[in-house]
């Protein structure tokens, strides 16, 4: 048997697992997408409605609001996740006594399944009888009702993201700094580099990888968020923490219109990519367009 | 031994401020594809008929392919 055919047998299990369990799924949804399909209503047939369900999304203001709040809840929740993320990171990387201690407590939101972690939310900002209003009323006279005020409720569920998701971060951002080399940073410092000139032309760089691997998985996930926010504001007060993922949930599960809901799903899937790939080609592809003097 | 080493042509630079191969150009065209006729249904529909987004689009594809 030549070389490559042993190659390609040892790939086909996984091929044949990624086809069955990403392409063809996807190319399932995007046959409905174009179609106008709900399967408990009066009439369950399908019938083809060619581009409709797109024409009807671009013009659906709860979609493009939840599009919106979702992009929104993205950006605060990555950013803070990854500033967090890298002191935490470097915080981690020194020596201070019960280290491994805080670095296992630290770790410990990953473990808790989402649903759990939203119902425990909730249950902090119930007023009456979470800490969360109760203190904040107490030392700062401050109204706290997520069930009442969008604005605390968005916010509140950008924390919860970043209280879940930040320990990701700061584990890959942990990594990258353990495998960084010594040697760019002594000859920074022999070169009279201040600590802000390091950072910025040495470390941030070698960081840039491990920076744009957390960015990627953590926007994709924020994109996808469903049931943390499910859990602790159901989408309120109004559609104010309606994100993307649960708009569609709500398209494709109670009300089973199964057609408009693919094609939602597909252009949220194509702006995620599109973030992402924007992000990729902006800091990593790019290409210097001066040309050379 | 060296002469027997066929020299690699440089890639040509395209238009597109990234490195991009022929997977990249594809990419950035499907992109464009969706993006326009997205557009167009949202603002143009109206007027001009969602064939000539597709046709734009096409056109604008190809370029990219090709000169990307």
């Amino acid at each position: 048997m030549r070389p490559q055919s042993v190659g390609w047998l040892f790939m086909a299990p996984t091929l044949v697992i990624l086809f069955v369990f990403g392409v063809l799924p996807f190319v399932y949804v995007l046959v409905i997408s174009f179609f106008d399909w709900n399967s408990f209503a009066a009439d369950p047939t399908m019938r083809f409605s060619g581009v409709q369900n797109y024409r009807d999304l671009v013009f659906d203001t709860g979609y493009l609001m939840s599009l919106w709040n979702t992009l929104k809840f993205g950006v605060f929740a990555v950013a803070s996740e990854i500033v967090l993320g890298y002191f935490l990171a470097q915080l981690f990387m020194r020596n201070f006594p019960l280290k491994s201690f805080f670095r296992t407590i630290h770790t410990l939101p990953l473990m808790i399944a989402p649903v759990a972690v939203g119902a425990t939310w909730r249950l902090m900002t119930v007023p009456g009888l979470g800490p969360i209003p109760y203190y904040l009323d107490k030392w700062f006279g401050y109204d706290y009702l997520i069930s009442r005020y969008a604005g605390q409720a968005f916010f509140t569920t950008v924390v919860m993201d970043v209280w879940h998701w930040t320990p990701l971060v700061t584990l890959t951002l942990l990594a990258a700094l353990s495998s960084m080399p010594k040697e760019p940073f002594e000859q920074a410092q022999i070169d009279g580099a201040n600590k802000l000139q390091t950072f910025w032309y040495v470390t941030l760089p070698l960081l840039k990888p491990a920076i744009l691997a957390a960015v990627f998985i953590r926007l994709m996930d924020a994109m996808r968020t469903v049931d943390e926010v499910w859990m602790l504001t159901g989408g309120g007060p109004a559609a104010a923490t309606r994100y993307v993922g649960l708009y569609i949930w709500r398209v494709v599960f109670p009300k089973t219109d199964y057609g408009y809901g693919s094609a939602m799903s597909l252009i949220t899937l194509y702006l995620t990519i599109v973030m992402c790939w924007l992000l990729y080609a902006g800091l990593v592809a790019r290409r210097d367009l001066r040309k050379p003097e | 031994m060296s002469d027997d080493v066929p020299l690699r042509r440089a890639a040509p630079q395209g238009f597109l401020p990234i490195h991009t191969n022929a997977f990249d150009r594809v990419f950035v065209s499907v992109v464009c594809f969706v993006a326009i006729h997205l557009f167009w249904m949202r603002f143009l529909e109206q007027d001009i008929s969602l064939y000539v987004a597709t046709v734009l689009s096409v056109i604008l594809g190809a370029i990219i392919i090709a000169r990307g």
